[in-house]
């Protein structure tokens, strides 16, 4: 009896081992398999689900346009809910998967801990929007699509000033944020070359993100024309929504990329949103013929106007496919060298990369107003 | 001084929200003897159950009221009879873990139902905001300190002066006497419970009406903030709960105005420390001796 059942748990084991090997042989040579990882629930499900949309877009085209190389790329989504811990077992589900090229994951603490994780692994790391300017650091095969903080910062300041929007501003900032700090650090380094004088700067944290009454308060009795508010567009829509009509008419909210999406945040009343300027390299309304293209098959596609990350997602994939044209391969370090003497011309511009990964563009800014978001023109 | 009396009123504005919630709080504690953690969470619901009746059944603001508060109480006696009831004789460490528990619970189920984005509260009313020589008041914000102050009024009345009010005192006294003299305790707890989550149905709606937006975890801060509150006023006296939480609220807004935000939080926790080692029994708690 006892020897039957040994046979018959070594033939287990045996068929075991064969379907296993069985599965590794699926990955076959004839798909390129990219990887993203981002919230596609929870409360930052937008922005996860603007790349992967953007993303799918841009597979979509090139495989009916022949694929890569004559090779169909399959793109692979797995939900972090924005939470580090989780992206680093997706990224791990990924490799299991077969992954070829990473799409890094969408926000900058995602993105972090899978370049660290990833630094021993041939793959390239290409993320569309993890901004942080420790995001990529450490891994000389991670690259990104959107500006880097330190320089979304500065550029900010640089484009109030460029365009006289106001001489003296307030800053709102998450101060247990690193992209908001990021972002304000550089602001405020920025503002003391330009001689943009920051006369009033209030800070909430995670917990306090219900009440903003003493921030408006200060913010409006300090009688600036301009408050510059790196943060999210949810705790955005939050300040908002209490502080409306407690400004005056002609007062702008300055944000970065971290308040795309916040129409689908005030859709009870999107005169809310009414003056919040958001500096960006993409615009849905240009008249760029790249760009006309994109936003019509988004539109198509989802019944949506693509946002930045969407863009950013869509050119990330295109990013890659130049790089694998170029390089003739799918090894990361053989991407990673193909990627510093690359230019490429996306819809959010023309990037060429540095060694150390970052990408710099020009920067325009998107205005608000009932609802509709378009370019701002002085 | 402008800026010092717009603080004033930020800070009566969220006080007086706190101060709601407190009275949940100190009601279910002063007759029941336990601390409800699940308040807050019972105000969540409360508030979602707003949001589905305007926004996903198109019923008119009034039907939402009503239907909160007919929510919020049924909610509350369902947890009462649920979760509390069961440990009557249990020591109130257990009772406390459970309390916990069945608010972790509720916050897990509006996960499930609601997804964890945040959802925007209907608007029940249109109200001004009054610009009084530059100082900006909310309609709500006074209508939030009348209802507070009416409700207030209200449930003292109500535990002084009627019969159920009388059996209630009972009960909080002794309970073992209290049912040799004919009280049902059971159905005396069960009433409490009703009316402490009928006002947190009422705190949802200010709250709602104030902040606008409504998370599954909406209701945990406010909530510890308002216990605090019920702790600082003297836990079991109503208007004590009333003081507190609007002292609770000064305090913060004026700490986040003259002192620093980051500071906030840990000022309003500090003031407590402070008052519980000067006064144990709260601002306005009664030292209540054991009789032998």
């Amino acid at each position: 009896m006892k020897k039957i059942l040994c046979m018959m748990l070594a033939l287990v084991m045996m068929a075991c081992m064969v379907a296993c090997g069985g599965a590794q042989g699926d990955n076959n040579d004839d798909v390129i398999k990219i990887g993203g990882i981002g919230p596609l629930t929870g409360s930052y499900a937008n922005y996860g689900t603007s790349v992967r949309n953007g993303a799918k877009i841009a597979v979509d085209e090139i495989n009916a346009a022949g694929g890569i190389d004559g090779k169909q790329i399959e793109l692979l989504f797995e939900d972090s809910q924005a939470d580090p811990e989780s992206a680093v077992s997706a990224y791990g589900k990924l490799m299991d998967d077969g992954m070829d090229v990473s799409l890094g994951g969408v926000f900058s603490g995602e993105t972090a801990s899978i370049t660290a994780a990833a630094v021993a692994d041939d793959v390239l790391l290409l993320t569309p929007s993890g901004s942080a300017d420790k995001a990529i650091e450490g891994n000389d095969k991670a690259f990104r699509v959107c500006f880097y903080d330190s320089y979304q910062g500065a550029a900010a300041a640089n484009y109030i000033k460029d365009n006289e929007m106001a001489t003296e501003v307030g800053v709102l900032y998450e101060s247990d944020y690193d992209y908001s700090v990021g972002l304000y650090e550089a602001f405020v380094a920025e503002c003391e070359k330009l001689d943009l004088s920051i006369v009033e700067t209030q800070t909430f944290t995670t917990t306090t993100a219900t009440d903003f009454s003493t921030q408006i308060d200060a913010l409006v009795a300090s009688g600036v024309k301009l408050v510059f508010m790196p943060i999210y567009a949810e705790e955005a829509s939050t300040f908002l929504t209490q502080a409306k009509g407690k400004f005056a008419s002609d007062v702008y909210f300055f944000g970065a990329d971290g308040l795309d999406g916040i129409l689908g945040k005030v859709e009870q009343d999107p005169s809310i949103a009414d003056n919040v300027l958001m500096l960006t390299p993409f615009a849905a309304d240009s008249e760029e013929a790249n760009v006309k293209a994109f936003v019509e098959a988004y539109k198509k596609a989802y019944n949506a106007t693509p946002d930045q990350f969407a863009a950013d997602g869509y050119d990330a994939i295109y990013i890659i496919k130049a790089a694998i044209e170029a390089a003739g391969s799918t090894s990361g370090e053989e991407l990673a060298k193909t990627m510093t003497t690359l230019e490429y011309t996306g819809v959010t511009g023309t990037m060429t990369w540095g060694a150390d990964g970052n990408t710099v563009k020009n920067a325009s800014a998107i205005l608000y107003k009932d609802g509709v978001g378009s370019l701002f023109v002085k | 001084m402008l800026h010092f009396i717009q603080t004033l009123i930020s800070g009566l504005s969220l006080g007086s929200i706190y101060a709601l919630i407190a009275l949940g709080y100190t009601m279910v504690y002063g007759i029941a003897k336990m601390l409800n953690f699940a308040h807050g969470d019972v105000i969540m619901i409360g508030a979602y159950a707003g949001i589905v009746t305007v926004m996903s059944l198109g019923l008119p603001p009034v039907i939402a009221i009503i239907l909160s508060i007919v929510i919020c109480a049924v909610l509350g006696m369902l947890i009462e009879f649920l979760a509390y009831k069961p440990l009557r004789s249990a020591p109130s460490l257990s009772v406390l873990i459970t309390a916990i528990g069945v608010s972790y619970f509720l916050q897990n189920i509006a996960l499930l139902i609601f997804g964890s984005q945040q959802r925007a509260y209907p608007t029940i009313a249109d109200f001004p905001t009054y610009n009084i020589g530059g100082i900006q008041i909310d309609g709500i914000t006074i209508l939030t300190l009348a209802v507070t102050a009416v409700i207030m009024i209200a449930l003292t009345l109500f535990i002084n002066k009627t019969k159920l009010g009388k059996a209630m005192r009972a009960v909080s006294e002794d309970k073992a006497a209290a049912s040799l003299m004919g009280i049902s305790v059971n159905r005396t707890i069960t009433m409490t419970f009703a009316i402490g989550s009928a006002l947190a149905a009422f705190a949802s709606i200010f709250y709602g009406m104030t902040y606008v937006y409504i998370k599954p975890t909406t209701g945990a801060m406010p909530g510890i903030k308002a216990f605090t509150a019920a702790v600082f006023g003297g836990i079991g006296s109503i208007p004590g709960a009333m003081l507190g939480g609007i002292l609770l609220g000064l305090i913060e807004q004026f700490s986040k105005t003259y002192i620093s935000t980051l500071w906030a939080d840990a000022i309003v926790f500090g003031v407590l420390v402070v008052v519980l080692v000067v006064k144990p029994t709260g601002l306005l708690g009664k030292q209540m001796s054991e009789k032998v």
